[in-house]
């Protein structure tokens, strides 16, 4: 039997593992998982066809029309009744439908991407900043330009209504003023009294400038918001109306507020992803809100502030890190319900302007055929919608596996 | 030695919707440069917020210091602004957390963290601070610091984890190390090591060092000086001798009979203080402890006893009766 002498043993320290990142953690588990595999192949072929569809199917919405070729069914091989192949059909115009299913892809997927952009890039900070400071200690400088914003914010109702922008910055600086005179050496009811009359007089005078009655409406307003400056608002009423905003949208069904911020706004692709994106934002603002709060309760977040870091640097360094991965799952999850609803915009016509091909709106200019037996028109791109919105659900299924911090070692 | 901290008279609130809670309830301590001071007392007793409030860290609202002065190196740090203190903290006062679990950031490297301090205050490039935080870990016993910087912290056990918040606490040569319960979530080994490493960074850098806990037998190892508190009040003060062998206060005495002992017969019951500390929303006129005191009498449930200087050195209890219970304990 052989020895092992001491030469032969390797002197392992085997308590440090290889160097790896949590993201390569992340991806690693991700590729593994079935679920997340179809999704991304999914995702992959949808994306890379809508990307390159220009350099393979060339097409220009508006000269492509044939009517000798109107409601043809698909067909692989040619024929002599139909010497062109469309292997999805043709529709009504008879345009080519797999050409148009593929370039709509562009337009579906530009939907999805914008308006899920939109909702993070609003819906994120204001979610930050609502977990944030609903829990800490809000210091001088900040709450000057808190009690300036939200002076601003609260001030911009009266202004519209008089159509005296000059109100709002009245009342950015009554709130300005408020938080740098905390003290007043005046009793609580006293202060809020003052700021009240001082609210009364920004939103009266320039109201009554423009008539009697719009100068009641905007003192009474006027009024409100000064006694709510006067009440030195801190950290807590911050999160308090960012919520509230949040929950006003919240409350009207997501499509008929698109349809509404549509309507507002004018038909045509641009205005449908602003609309989309608006209605996303409370989804977001509310997801990083509750991750912040739980995040800000970590041990790590008072360790940075006992070692002198400012709260920007925290918000940003120490907590924006730890809340990507709910965002990130919802972002994907996002795109799926964006590219619905981008769907949904089209078919009711308030999308893509006709010619233009977008799924949604493919659907609806095809389905009155459907009882005349052109089934091809509808099914194929609403196959297109179903399996593009699976594809990044089970990419966000796989994520949300993927990116779990209770699977973390 | 100079005093390096001096409290007066400080009064912590938490406003809640219950009503006002009363954490820290007026105390005065000095602190000396380089003496390690224990304080101790049940949960709740207002140790932590003591500590948080000399750091500022308490959230205002719900929390508020109401009254008191904290003169650190002749400054009274409740009066600083709020950027003048994040130069204080992490530099003249640092802070070690109780649990090393949550206390590092999961989403960094653990030498990220390091050298985020550094730079922070010690106005060095990160080539520098990268070197300085290899030196920091291994000279709180991480072997492979080199290789340990880029290591993330779940890749630390508990007890690494609390050597390198440690490092960190340490990576701006702080004068007060205020460490909050830094071994209650370690097991009892792993706490003796951090104990022997806090005592041997302590001699090599000359820091003062506040130790919060409820354990007496780890302070015992390592103070000099014990503050015992209890519903937001010091109620004894003293040299440690001084604590555990003239134990002048009826709590004290009770805490250190409910420690259990190996030389007890297998089978006695442990000892315990019967009943439950005041409600800190509604404290009572007289002591804090009078309801739950063997030695009470009726002056104690009318009036507080004020931190009156006892026999020994620099020994000071808040009892009316302590003299008597000198005389029953006697050294």
């Amino acid at each position: 039997m052989a020895q092992i002498t001491v030469q032969d043993l390797e002197v392992v320290d085997f308590a440090v593992r290889e160097h790896r990142s949590l993201w390569k953690d992340a991806w690693r588990r991700l590729i593994s998982s079935h679920t997340a595999q179809l999704g991304l192949l999914i995702v992959a072929v949808f994306v890379l066809t809508s990307t390159f569809a220009h350099f393979f199917w060339e097409y220009n919405p508006k000269t492509d029309l044939d009517y000798t070729q109107r409601l043809k069914a698909p067909n692989l091989i040619p024929t002599e009744e139909q010497p062109e192949i469309h292997p999805f059909g043709t529709d009504k115009l008879g345009r080519d439908i797999f050409t148009r299913v593929v370039h709509g892809g562009w337009n579906s997927m530009r939907v999805g991407l914008v308006a899920v952009a939109i909702s993070l890039v609003i819906g994120v900070p204001l979610g930050l900043l609502a977990g944030f400071y609903e829990g800490m200690g809000i210091t001088s400088l900040e709450q000057i330009l808190l009690m300036g914003l939200i002076g601003l914010f609260l001030g911009l109702l009266p202004a519209w209504i008089a159509m005296q922008p000059i109100q709002a910055f009245l009342f950015a600086a009554l709130g300005v003023a408020a938080a740098l005179l905390p003290n007043l050496r005046l009793s609580k009811r006293a202060r809020l009294g003052l700021f009240a009359t001082l609210g009364l007089l920004a939103g009266g005078i320039p109201g009554l400038m423009v008539a009697p009655l719009v100068g009641l409406i905007c003192g009474v307003l006027g009024l409100f918001i000064g006694a709510m400056l006067g009440t030195n608002l801190g950290g807590k009423a911050l999160s308090d109306i960012i919520m509230r905003a949040m929950d006003i949208l919240l409350s009207f069904p997501g499509y008929l507020l698109a349809i509404a911020i549509v309507a507002f706004l004018g038909p045509g692709l641009e205005k449908g992803m602003i609309a989309i994106g608006i209605v996303g934002i409370p989804v977001y603002a509310r997801l990083t809100r509750s991750a912040v709060l739980s995040v800000a309760q970590k041990e790590y977040i008072l360790a940075s502030q006992a070692v002198g870091e400012s709260h920007g640097r925290i918000m940003s360094r120490h907590v924006f890190p730890n809340i990507l991965s709910p965002i990130i799952v919802q972002g994907t999850m996002g795109l799926a319900s964006a590219i619905l609803y981008g769907a949904a915009l089209g078919f009711l016509g308030l999308g893509a302007i006709p010619p233009e091909p977008e799924w949604g709106a493919m659907l609806g200019d095809s389905y009155k055929y459907l009882s005349s037996g052109a089934w091809w028109a509808v099914v194929f791109p609403g196959l297109a919608i179903m399996l593009c919105v699976l594809g990044f659900n089970l990419l966000g299924d796989g994520l949300r596996d993927a990116l779990d911090p209770k699977l973390r070692v | 030695m100079e005093t390096l901290l001096q409290i007066k008279n400080l009064k912590t609130r938490f406003h809640t919707e219950d009503g006002t809670v009363h954490a820290v309830n007026g105390i005065f301590y000095d602190l000396k440069a380089g003496e390690v001071l224990g304080v101790v007392g049940e949960s709740g007793c207002g140790k932590s917020v003591h500590a948080l409030s000399i750091m500022r860290l308490i959230p205002c609202p719900p929390g508020d210091i109401e009254a008191g002065e904290v003169w650190f190196a002749g400054r009274d740090l409740l009066k600083l602004s709020e950027s003048g203190m994040r130069q204080v903290r992490g530099r003249d006062i640092a802070m070690v957390f109780q649990d090393p679990m949550t206390s590092l950031n999961p989403v960094y490297t653990v030498g990220f963290q390091i050298v985020e301090a550094l730079t922070l205050h010690m106005q060095m490039d990160t080539a520098q601070a990268r070197q300085r935080a290899a030196e920091l870990l291994t000279m709180v016993g991480i072997p492979g610091a080199k290789q340990r910087l880029d290591n993330y912290p779940h890749q630390f056990s508990g007890g690494m984890r609390q050597r390198a918040m440690i490092a960190m606490a340490l990576s701006c040569e702080p004068k007060l190390l205020i460490a909050d319960e830094p071994t209650t979530a370690l097991d009892v080994t792993i706490q003796a090591q951090i104990v022997e490493l806090v005592k041997r960074l302590q001699e090599e850098l000359g820091m003062a060092v506040m130790w919060i806990t409820h354990d007496l037998g780890v302070v015992a190892e390592l103070a000099q000086t014990i503050n015992v508190m209890y519903a937001g009040f010091i109620i004894e003060r003293g040299d440690v001798h001084d604590i555990y062998k003239r134990t002048r206060h009826p709590y004290t005495l009770g805490l250190l009979g409910s420690l259990p002992r190996l030389d007890e017969a297998p089978g006695t019951k442990l000892v315990s203080i019967p009943g439950l500390p005041p409600d800190l929303i509604a404290l009572p006129k007289g002591c804090p402890f009078a309801a739950r005191c063997i030695y009470r009498i009726d002056r104690c449930i009318e009036e507080n006893p004020p931190l009156m200087p006892a026999d020994g050195l620099d020994h000071q209890v808040a009892c009316w009766r302590w003299e008597e219970i000198a005389g029953r304990t006697s050294s």
